[in-house]
């Protein structure tokens, strides 16, 4: 082990100006094309007409009342519930009421789904071809040497991993090659791109990105593969159930006051 | 309706405010990490000796957070006065930009 430090520090300075920086400048640099990439990659949120809009959100109706119900009086709370449940029985919101018996429309045909569809796909394959490039381009260039030393240990089963073009049998895993500084970098660049692109950036991975798609397809509960008329009866029923227990709020509220400011 | 749900009715938990905080307290933390990470390589602190030092940073971060930001009532903004101590610590943004940073400045400086 001594004669590989040695053999390191007579080449360090050019070893890190070569090659630690300009991975993490590209890495840098890919990521904040990747986030403009996929901004402009994205289609528009398509114009929906206003009975496909006035059955989603008086679904929603349904389930913040049943949320809320306590905040309101009870009289307020059996009047809106009684309207409620009447309109989804008769099925007052649907868009398109000869298809109340029907199937649910496939996401593969359905104009809506397709989009949404469309849109995740393309934010995966933004993500994929990107990191397979370069990924591809460390081990053609940067392979075959350790560059620097870890300032922790590792077991020794990630030494095939980090450590993959030289193959000695007692070099310590803490010596790694480029591929493990990649890797650093992957993890490590989240919080800069957080701070450079501001949040929601689609630089970030994965988990992050299918975050960023909920807010944007919230029709995503109506238009793959769900039949909107069986969801309105479902929601009467639960506002049925919910009705049973109601204990107003403000109910206690001149008591409570007067004891916090005692 | 059992206490603790009368409570949450009362004081209810409103989820666009508890993103902000714990993204304010992301935030924070991610930025002090990578300084904690350039502390530690210049240090040329080893295995144990570098996370020692993060959680010590990390927790006298928490306390400049609770007396200058929370105001000196954590729970004010957070469930229980302890979760400002261990939020976000451990999580990805945070930890993974010290290690960089650090692992950055301790191959540098190490010679």
């Amino acid at each position: 082990m001594a004669t590989v430090q040695a053999q390191t520090i007579l080449r360090d300075p050019q070893l890190f100006y070569w090659i630690l920086f300009p991975i993490t400048v590209v890495m840098i640099l890919t990521g904040v094309l990747r986030h403009y990439v996929t901004v402009l990659m994205q289609s528009d949120p398509k114009k929906q007409e206003l009975n496909a809009i006035s059955e989603q959100r008086n679904l929603l109706r349904g389930v913040n009342l049943r949320t809320n119900h306590n905040q309101i009086p009870l009289s307020s709370f059996i009047a809106r519930k009684n309207y409620l449940v009447a309109a989804y029985n008769r099925g007052d919101f649907l868009k398109d009421p000869e298809n109340k018996g029907k199937p649910p429309a496939n996401p593969m045909t359905d104009p809506a789904g397709m989009d949404q569809m469309m849109n995740m796909l393309k934010g995966n394959m933004a993500m994929m071809v990107p990191q397979t490039l370069i990924m591809g381009w460390i081990n053609a260039f940067f392979s075959g040497f350790v560059i620097m030393k870890l300032p922790f240990p590792l077991t020794l089963r990630f030494k095939s991993m980090l450590q993959s073009g030289v193959a000695t049998r007692d070099l310590d895993v803490r010596w790694v090659s480029s591929l493990s500084w990649y890797f650093l970098n992957l993890f490590g660049l989240r919080s800069i791109f957080t701070f450079i692109l501001g949040n929601e950036n689609s630089a970030d991975q994965m988990a992050q990105q299918m975050q960023q798609m909920n807010p944007a397809g919230g029709n995503a509960m109506f238009a793959p593969g769900q039949d909107p008329n069986k969801m309105f009866l479902a929601e009467a029923e639960n506002l049925e159930v919910v009705g049973g227990q109601h204990e107003w709020v403000l109910d206690g509220v001149v008591d409570r006051l007067l004891k916090s400011r005692v | 309706m059992n206490p603790e749900e009368k409570d949450l009715q009362i004081n209810p938990v409103v989820p666009e405010n508890v993103i902000h905080n714990t993204k304010t307290i992301a935030d924070i933390r991610s930025l002090t990490s990578s300084i904690f990470g350039i502390a530690a390589g210049i240090l040329g602190l080893e295995s144990y000796s570098g996370f020692i030092f993060y959680l010590l940073g990390s927790s006298i971060v928490s306390v400049l957070m609770v007396i200058f930001i929370a105001g000196g009532k954590p729970q004010n903004y957070f469930r229980g006065t302890s979760e400002i101590w261990t939020l976000e610590v451990f999580s990805g943004s945070s930890l993974s930009s010290f290690i960089l940073t650090w692992t950055l400045f301790f191959g540098l400086l190490r010679a």
